[in-house]
């Protein structure tokens, strides 16, 4: 999936923001976040280590989202006939969304994007497709322990933003906290359709969750 | 005899001056305010400007309270304070200006820039050396001994000099784009992108072209290739950037790869090409983009292939599922 257009004037017609304010619940945030363009997430700057902290946040985000994608389309190649699978289809609907907001973000600021990329192409469709044909209850603790991860690290991100300076980083903010809380609700959803009775469960997740702690280690580097 | 006198008297004339404003100058700091001290410090640069140029005196011996002036007004305005190696060579850094609105101070970066590019004038004639520095510092004004300035020697004179061609091309490119933008020009296919922005890069070494072998030896030497590395990537993510290429998958690193795959040997055939104007290496360089795009479009062609072949046996595969029963839904 390579995007090749002519580079567009980016412009940014207003200081209202968008998107709520951080802290208001959006009952409709999936469509505004798709809808909105030319509003500017990363703020600019000018100091090359702020540059180089955001730019490696960004990396490894696109990382997760594309490595999540990967796990649900290994996962629906297994379920995708069966009951499960347009719930299964719906969550990968979601993470399809994220990536492309991903994808925007990594265009728009010249990001380099992870060179790990393929090999998280394969680690995570093989993930989703293997632990999808431990039946249902495997997809979901899959998709549990994921989440869990990829929760724990936007909340680990967002404490470092906020840390910095909230204010300056509003709009990035509210992304991040917008898509950590699709995560937990996939996390959720995970749980009400019977994750925890995999057999095998607090170790399957347990070794899941090592893996996403070093996939995110390597990425932020790599 | 008459030239004389006259010499002498401006010479007085200045000393005179310059004593009553060294007295007006440590007076001013502590009365005025910021506004009022910039004025005047404006002013009195403007008078000692003329009176330097009149009495040609270039001795090093500065009136001490302009300096006073200078650096405690400065302390208000700019943060270059902290930058002051210029103290031992203070007429350089005024008589550069045109008086009523240059920088107070340039940073050392500034100066080390200003050095590096005149000393790019001798480099035909001295090669990347550290020569050619001390010959453009003495352009400038200043001693030969400021070459002590540059720890990495040639090398910072290489880098300076690739920066600067980065930068011009960055800048090209940009308003290219934003004439497309603008809807003066037509945008060009990537083919033709690419070309054109190697040759337009390329070209900005004809005139070291000679002594080009030898700056890119300098550039491959251990310690300089952290440097010279960042400065190829930066420039290919450039000209991909402004050819319009938003990829963030795979591809960011193999059109990269790619591209200075093809920079890198068009210019060592250009050190070795003695054809008008460089017509072969030109022509190398159209084949070398010819190749690169046979490649993409061989790899796209490969992918639809496969993808076919994937295809048909999953469908011979559900076909023998059918058939021997297999197939039920769960």
């Amino acid at each position: 999936m390579h995007r090749f257009v002519r580079p567009q004037l980016m412009l940014r017609d207003s200081k209202q923001p968008l998107l709520p304010r951080a802290g208001h619940l959006c009952t409709n945030h999936k469509s505004v976040v798709s809808s909105v363009r030319g509003y500017v997430v990363l703020p600019p700057t000018s100091d090359e280590e702020e540059k180089a902290m955001l730019h490696r946040m960004m990396r490894v985000d696109h990382a997760g989202e594309y490595g999540a994608n990967r796990i649900y389309a290994g996962q629906m190649a297994v379920l995708g006939r069966t009951q499960i699978s347009p719930l299964i289809q719906e969550m990968w609907d979601q993470e399809k969304q994220h990536l492309r907001k991903f994808n925007e973000i990594l265009a728009e600021n010249r990001v380099r994007p992870t060179l790990l990329l393929p090999l998280w192409n394969i680690a995570g469709f093989a993930l989703g497709a293997g632990s999808a044909l431990l039946g249902k209850e495997g997809a979901m603790a899959c998709t549990v322990a994921v989440e869990e991860s990829i929760s724990e690290h936007y909340n680990s991100q967002i404490r470092t933003l906020m840390e910095k300076d909230p204010e300056k980083y509003t709009e990035l903010l509210q992304l991040i906290k917008e898509f950590r809380d699709d995560e937990m609700e996939h996390h959720d959803t995970g749980l009400e359709h019977d994750a925890e009775s995999v057999p095998g469960y607090q170790l399957m997740k347990a070794i899941i969750q090592v893996g996403c702690k070093a996939a995110i280690y390597i990425s932020e580097r790599l | 005899l008459c030239c004389g006198y006259w010499d002498m008297a401006a010479l007085i004339r200045g000393l005179r001056a310059g004593r009553v404003l060294r007295g007006l100058g440590s007076v001013a700091v502590q009365t005025l305010s910021p506004q009022g001290s910039n004025v005047r410090r404006a002013f009195h640069r403007t008078i000692l400007l003329q009176l330097v140029n009149d009495s040609k005196s270039d001795t090093s011996v500065p009136p001490p309270s302009y300096h006073e002036v200078h650096t405690a007004g400065e302390s208000s305005s700019s943060s270059a304070h902290g930058e002051s190696s210029e103290d031992a060579q203070p007429n350089t850094s005024f008589q550069d200006q045109s008086g009523e609105h240059g920088e107070d101070y340039e940073t050392e970066e500034q100066l080390q820039a200003r050095i590096l590019t005149t000393a790019l004038e001798f480099v035909p004639q001295h090669g990347w050396t550290v020569e050619a520095i001390a010959a453009g510092a003495e352009t400038l004004g200043l001693s030969s001994a400021s070459t002590g300035m540059f720890n990495n020697g040639a090398g910072d004179l290489v880098l300076h000099f690739v920066t600067q061609c980065n930068a011009q091309l960055a800048e090209t490119l940009a308003e290219q784009n934003n004439q497309v933008q603008l809807g003066q020009a037509e945008s060009k296919k990537t083919a033709e992108f690419m070309r054109d922005a190697v040759e337009m890069r390329l070209r900005m070494l004809i005139p070291y072209i000679d002594t080009w072998p030898q700056a890119m030896s300098i550039l491959l030497l251990p310690h300089n290739i952290p440097g010279s590395l960042k400065h190829l990537s930066t420039m290919v993510d450039d000209i991909w950037y402004y050819a319009g290429d938003r990829s963030t998958d795979v591809n960011w690193y193999t059109r990269r790869a790619a591209l200075t795959g093809i920079y890198n040997t068009t210019e060592l055939v250009m050190v070795q090409d003695s054809s008008p104007d460089f017509e072969e290496t030109w022509a190398f360089l159209d084949n070398r983009i010819k190749d690169v795009v046979n490649m993409a479009n061989t790899a796209k062609e490969v992918q639809a292939t496969g993808e076919s072949v994937v295809q048909g046996l999953m469908g011979a595969a559900i076909t023998l599922k059918n058939i021997t029963g297999m197939n039920q839904r769960r």
